[in-house]
């Protein structure tokens, strides 16, 4: 079961999991951009463009 | 100027006078930094504590320690204490005047915590957290390593760095040492592991250049990855050769220097 949100840089359809939580990263089909999935309080989905950190090479 | 990396393994099962006597030969003819690990260590000592330890991967597959704020208190008291102080009394013991330091010390290493971190969770999917107490190294204050060494010193350092908001944070002990090496201006950074060298398809590789290197790295295992990475870094930063040999050797420093074993990286 997915949900279909529009991407915010081109329109295209990103497919996201019913049971995704915030913080997954999806991408759109279409033109690469990754974002951030936010759920929101009333229970929808935004989509904010990813900032993310190098990886976590500590020891 | 010589910066060699121990191993944790190394320290665990390997600090006896073969290796002693290599470090104080090298340390006598010349400047010498070491910089030491102790992962595993840490691991322990925090299970002894009930302070259980979580390991996430990235999307590249590089498995690391999630350091929450407990984590990375008990990493700071066994890094820079337990496994810091057993390498200085072990060099002392044999006669080396070693000096232990953790990079908070001077503010010798300082890095940026890395706030979020993007990793693969348990459902295999792609996740951002918050990113714990790890940091990307940004400066390496090396007039505290001049200080030391001119006058005689060996410093032995601990991969912990200072934040900007002065807080511990858990660094890679081989990318340490290559920031240390390429601050100093060493000639050469000596990884000392607990394998032969960088091994592609069960063939040793004797000699790489930057750009080979660059090339192999997305094929390297967990832990080797780390040390080719490192070994990049300190080329680019201007250390001429870059080592990653077997510590487990007699006379590994030697024999790292005459290029006996072990993978030898250079620019060209």
């Amino acid at each position: 079961m997915t949900l279909n949100v529009k991407c915010p840089e081109c329109d295209g359809e990103i497919e996201i999991p019913s049971d995704v939580i915030s913080g997954e990263i999806v991408s759109c089909p279409d033109c690469g951009m990754d974002y951030e999935v936010v759920l929101t309080e009333d229970g929808g989905i935004e989509l904010k463009p990813a900032e993310i950190e190098g990886e976590d090479w500590g020891e | 100027m010589l910066v060699v990396k121990i191993g944790g393994d190394i320290i665990q099962s390997r600090m006896e006078e073969s290796l002693l006597s290599d470090i104080r030969r090298i340390h006598e003819s010349g400047g010498l930094i070491l910089v030491h690990g102790g992962g595993d260590e840490v691991t322990r000592i925090a299970e002894m504590l009930g302070k259980e330890q979580r390991f996430i991967q990235s999307p590249s597959g590089i498995r690391s320690r999630y350091t929450d704020l407990e984590t990375v208190q008990i990493y700071t008291m066994v890094m820079a204490g337990r496994v810091n102080k057993a390498v200085v009394r072990w060099l002392q013991s044999g006669g080396v005047p070693a000096v232990g330091l953790s990079g908070i010390d001077g503010a010798l290493i300082r890095a940026r915590r890395k706030k979020r971190l993007l990793i693969i969770d348990e459902r295999g999917r792609k996740r951002i957290i918050e990113g714990g107490y790890t940091g990307k190294i940004t400066e390496v204050e090396r007039g505290l390593l001049d200080l030391l060494v001119e006058n005689g010193y060996l410093p032995v350092v601990a991969p912990i760095a200072i934040g900007e908001e002065y807080e511990p944070l858990n660094v890679d002990s081989d990318r340490a040492a290559a920031h240390i090496a390429g601050a100093v201006g060493a000639d050469r950074v000596i990884f000392l592991t607990d394998v032969q060298g960088v091994t592609l398809n069960g063939k040793l590789l004797e000699r790489m250049t930057l750009k080979e290197a660059e090339e192999i790295l997305p094929r390297m295992g967990a832990g080797m990855d780390k040390k080719v990475l490192a070994s990049i870094e300190a080329l680019k930063a201007g250390v001429k050769e870059a080592v990653i040999c077997s510590g487990f050797l007699d006379e590994p420093i030697t024999r790292a220097i005459e290029h006996k074993g072990g993978t030898v990286i250079t620019l060209e």
